[in-house]
């Protein structure tokens, strides 16, 4: 029977079988560790996401007890809205620009900062995380006195500089008012990238910079051979989560511009909210074919970045 | 399970009525022990001490009573009853802001509760007779809800501070009156402004309210406004529309406008107008009320016009909606009897002449502002509205089904405020173009929306927004809808 | 750094610390305006636009916030709501990160497949189905219940960067933690944990603030118990629709401030607190 059973290949299944059970049961106390997160992020995060992914095949306005099934038609309508497809541009425009800017600088602020030796760093650390907790819609009304333009600092300065010959309208016109909105991003949310950084510095060993001191390296040499390999992969997980913070403008851009003027600074997510809530019959449904047709085309992107990125570096390694 | 704090008391209410029937005692009535704590939402942020006198008033004579009140901006008070309802979280009294589906459709999602069982012929009876409109305020006939407000007002009094108004060369008693006046001042302001006074300052922003504005304009300048009533037509493309949207750009074109107010709501626009930006500002006649609370110091420095006009040689009317009511009892209050009970009270008339005091919206009759201490320019809007203003025909009162519609309709944007912002940002440069088209979309949207509910077996057509006996210069009374 | 001698150097360091200075002054102005126009009133702070010196201060704008509008209540409720939040967020996400990080084991790639999926989703909409949930479970209108919904959103990258830390961490100090006859647990929690400092503390801190400012989730789960309502959703009381109360806004958002920058200054000093230090021990 036993010799039977091997020949057409149960009795391997079986201690596959058993083997799986007994790696499960030796990793027992690694599934205990994921649990709380297992149950939180089950509940609150991928259950309302299915709920809603679910929501997106329906036409419902939120109030009313039916909804209505539709297949896909909400999808159809949604890529078939050239508004949609601005919001599109807008969110991948904002993002494109403003996750270099921010990456960059908060790298520099941050290897200065982290410096043990610099008076005052925990101090300059504070200031230059304020940003990020000051009230959005303080900032609103504290931006159209900066980019006044009757008498604003910045178009003062400009104009004193002779880099413009008439004030500008910084969030007035949908020329400057998305790249207005960018600097006021960049500003507001820099000291989230910093501090990710700080925290990631942190993994680089001091006495690597001591022994790299003693060969006579010097800070680029320093930076280029001994920071950045190590810091990779955070920079890989920082870049991802300023690409993410990006796509949450949604208060700046209200705050800043409403989305206008004409709907031309219009991004994604106050799209989604304009549909969700703000339109005089509440579209749910589409709101969330919109959602969910936009989540699925950045993580496209992402896997296709990450998949290119890993081929610069496979080839990159060979050539090595 | 946790036990909601209703439940809660329910609960301990029912334990007090075990007791007091299987106690020694039971001499009080279990009902008199129950501690009754109701909720209240509304966005009358201006009337909150008044609103919050009216509750101590009623805790007075019903100790056992308190009403939490929470006053919320009107797009959180869509919002949270949106979310609140479908979770019954709904607030037993709640206003509608922030939430434009048709009231009959929300009546017919059951969110409301009727007040008739609870109120006096007597009391009804001490309403104005204009006040009771099918589908607006009562449903097959009963009381649901009804307003505190007068429908007759408008939001596009020019409003001035009179020294810049009169070094312009403008008499600040009379006002700019026409279009060419009103421009031809705001390019005189701005000239004598120094590059920090504009001639005028709006919150174009406010998108809402530039499209509120410029169906006004347009009414004045000879359209009954969105839909022309004697067709049942969208009439965004009509002369009266592309001349008015004209008027409010040319402002601009000539450098008059506040550049900020591009971007800027009404209430940051108000505020940069009272602090120095500003000679010309159009609004409602709440705008007194809010300096009287911000701006002290400039409140006596202002004056306040009637709404231009293309020419005055014809006259111009404005139309206004019938008023639907202004507080609702929620279908899952466990209190309707207090509901009722208190909104009695906003119908007095004491309540009524401290309304006017807020100087917010114009009370229910107009006329309670002359006994009230009011700042001048509050009395005379009062009389600028009986002058213009006219009730309206309204197609959900001539057959509820068009509410149907309504709610299957979706929205087309940029809709007709993000128009009138596109076309003084500079984003749009054809106006009839540009307005004809939207005016083409809804048509479309409405007609898909007509087939779609005639499909699901109502009786309703585009014939419902055709008014063929109304009268540019009258009110369209109920007894208008069956001749 | 090079050979260059302690003049050079100390120069090197003052001129860095007189830009940082000027870059932290502008960056922080919009913070010193709101602190300036909770001191204002209402037409002063559109009459001195950016000016940041107040005629005479207003502090009655601060008894208005904190007195008429509740905010001292809602205080304490955004204390025990943020704390409650974090401390369960740090428990969580540690523990997967590190399990993450730093193990393979049945699962591990689906799993986190999943929790980066999860991320490019915008999740504003979700509120309904979470309500939905909430309503079902009995958790509205309880403290608990915003806690619970807090904790248990926005965490992904929270679990993502413990895993990068830990996964960076040498294997040699747990290989010496086990020769000393150390268990899963005490490796975990006397070694691994106490080395994550810089982790725990941004994590803490980005937590902090976003339970402290969340809007939406406060609001729903306090509809019929106003008196659990947060400083944030306080907010809205100075806002009306026609008109804003800016200095009592101010007054409140300075306050409301306060506990979060201290947190922040308290937390970043972990930052410099490297590994190297610990390894060493």
């Amino acid at each position: 029977m036993a010799a039977l059973s091997s020949k057409n290949g149960s009795v391997p299944a079986a201690l596959v079988h058993s083997r799986i059970l007994s790696k499960l049961w030796q990793d027992r106390l690694i599934y205990l560790f994921l649990l709380p997160t297992v149950i939180l992020f089950g509940l609150f995060t991928l259950y309302p996401m299915i709920a809603s992914f679910l929501l997106s095949f329906q036409d419902w306005n939120g109030f009313s007890r039916e909804a209505t099934y539709v297949g896909l038609a909400n999808y159809q309508e949604v890529i078939a809205d050239p508004q949609f497809w601005l919001a599109f541009t807008n969110t991948i425009v904002f993002m494109v620009v403003t996750v270099p800017i921010r990456v960059t600088l908060a790298l520099i602020l941050a290897l200065i900062l982290n410096n043990p030796k610099l008076p005052f760093a925990g101090l300059f650390r504070t200031a230059l995380f304020l940003p990020v907790v000051t009230t959005m819609a303080i900032i609103g009304v504290v931006m159209t006195f900066v980019f006044d333009p009757v008498g604003g600092p910045v178009n003062q300065v400009l104009l004193d500089t002779n880099l413009i010959s008439a004030p500008i309208n910084f969030l007035g016109r949908s020329s400057s008012a998305l790249p207005t909105a960018m600097g006021i991003h960049v500003w507001k949310w820099f000291g989230v990238t910093l501090i990710y950084w700080l925290a990631a510095l942190q993994t680089v060993p001091e006495e690597l910079y001591e022994a790299a001191r003693v060969d006579g390296a010097n800070v680029f040499q320093t930076f280029r051979h001994i920071t950045v390999p190590l810091l990779v992969p955070f920079g890989i997980i920082i870049v991802l989560i300023t690409a993410i913070d990006t796509l949450r403008v949604f208060d700046l851009i209200l705050t800043l511009t409403g989305g206008g003027p004409f709907l031309k600074t219009e991004v994604v997510e106050v799209y989604i909210y304009r549909w969700a809530f703000n339109s005089s019959i509440p579209r749910l449904g589409y709101a969330s074919a919109a959602a969910v047709f936009f989540g699925l085309t950045t993580m496209f992107m992402a896997i296709l970045q990450a998949l290119g990125y890993g081929m610069v570096r496979r080839m990159r390694g060979t050539a090595s | 399970m946790k036990l909601s704090r209703r439940d809660f008391l329910k609960l301990s209410g029912i334990a007090a009525a075990t007791t007091a029937t299987g106690g020694l005692a039971s001499i009080i009535p279990a009902a008199a022990q129950d501690e009754i704590v109701m909720q209240w939402w509304d966005h009358f942020l201006p009337l909150q001490p008044l609103t919050e006198s009216v509750f101590a008033a009623y805790k007075e004579s019903n100790p056992n009573v308190t009403v939490e009140y929470s006053v919320f901006s009107p797009p959180d008070l869509g919002q949270a009853l949106q979310l609140a309802y479908p979770n019954d979280q709904a607030p037993d009294v709640h206003a509608l802001a922030g939430i434009s589906v048709p009231i009959p459709a929300l009546k017919n999602e059951g969110w409301f509760a009727s007040m008739e069982p609870y109120i006096t012929e007597e009391w009804k009876n001490s309403l104005p007779e204009s006040i009771f409109i099918e589908g607006r305020t009562t449903f097959g006939g009963e009381l649901y809800s009804f307003p505190i407000f007068s429908f007759r007002s408008h939001e596009a009094l020019v409003w001035f501070d009179k020294e810049i108004l009169a070094a312009a060369g403008y008499d600040p008693e009379v006002g700019p009156r026409t279009w060419d006046e009103f421009r031809d001042a705001a390019r005189k302001i701005t000239e004598n402004g120094n590059g920090t006074v504009f001639g005028w300052t709006q919150g174009i922003g406010h998108t809402e309210r530039m499209g509120a504005t410029l169906t006004r304009l347009a009414q004045l300048a000879g359209i009954s406004g969105d839909i022309d009533w004697n067709t049942g037509e969208y009439a965004y493309g009509a002369d009266a529309y592309v001349n008015a949207l004209e008027f409010l750009v040319s402002m601009e074109r000539d450098g008059s406008l506040f550049p900020t107010a591009i971007t800027i709501d009404t209430r940051n626009a108000r505020s940069r107008w009272a602090t120095g930006s500003g000679g010309l500002f159009l609004d409602g006649p709440w705008n007194p009320g809010v300096l009287q609370g911000n701006f002290p110091e400039f409140l006596d420095k202002i004056g306040v016009s009637q709404a231009p006009v293309p020419d005055l040689d014809t006259p111009s009317y404005a139309y206004a909606l019938p008023k639907s009511g202004d507080f609702w009892i929620s279908s899952q209050s466990d209190y309707p009897e207090h509901a009722a009970a208190i909104l009695q009270q906003f119908t007095s008339e004491d309540y009524q002449i401290k309304l006017a005091e807020r100087m917010d919206q114009p009370p229910l009759d107009l006329d309670t502002v002359a006994k009230a201490n009011v700042h001048p320019t509050y009395a005379q809007c009062m009389d600028f509205f009986r002058d213009i203003v006219r009730l309206s025909p309204d197609p959900l009162v001539k057959n509820p089904a068009v509410a149907e519609v309504l709610s299957r309709m979706n929205d087309i944007r940029p809709n007709l405020g993000e128009i009138v912002q596109g076309v003084i940002a500079g984003e749009v440069s054809d106006i009839p173009g540009t307005l004809q088209a939207y005016s083409d979309q809804l048509t479309a949207e409405r007609e898909r929306a007509i087939t779609e509910a005639q499909a699901e077996g109502f009786e309703v057509s585009q014939d419902d927004w055709v008014f063929s006996n109304w009268d540019p210069t009258a009110d369209y009374t109920s007894d208008m809808y069956g001749a | 750094m090079m050979k260059i001698g302690n003049y050079t150097l100390r120069w090197q360091m003052v001129l860095t610390i007189l830009v940082l200075t000027v870059l932290c002054l502008v960056w922080i102005y919009p913070f010193l305006w709101m602190i300036s126009a909770s001191l204002k009133t209402q037409s002063e702070i559109f009459s001195s636009g950016l000016n940041l010196i107040p005629q005479e201060p207003q502090w009655q704008n601060y008894q208005r916030a904190w007195v008429d509008a509740q905010f001292s209540r809602y205080m304490i409720n955004t204390v025990l709501i943020t704390i409650g939040t974090v401390v369960l967020t740090i428990i969580s996400t540690s523990l997967a990160g590190y399990v993450l990080g730093r193990y393979t084991f049945i699962g591990r790639r689906p799993f986190m497949a999943l929790l980066a999926g999860t991320i490019f989703i915008p999740a504003g909409y979700t509120i309904i189905p979470t309500v939905d949930l909430a309503n079902k479970l009995g958790l509205l209108n309880s403290l608990w219940g915003v806690i619970l919904v807090m904790a248990g959103t926005g965490n992904v990258i929270h679990i993502l960067l413990f895993s990068a830390y830990f996964s960076s961490l040498p294997k040699e100090l747990e290989e010496a933690a086990v020769l000393d006859g150390a268990g899963f647990l005490t490796v975990f929690f006397r070694v691994m944990l106490p080395l994550a400092g810089p982790v725990v503390a941004t994590v803490t801190i980005l937590k902090f603030l976003g339970a402290w400012n969340n809007f939406f989730v406060p609001l729903v789960f306090t509809f019929s118990r106003p008196d659990l309502r947060t400083l944030s959703v306080g907010m809205f009381a100075f806002v009306g629709e026609n008109e804003t109360d800016w200095s009592g806004m101010a007054a409140a958002a300075t306050i409301s401030l306060i506990p979060v920058i201290i947190i922040f200054f308290v937390m970043q000093r972990r930052f410099v607190e490297g590994i190297a230090g610990a390894v060493k021990q």
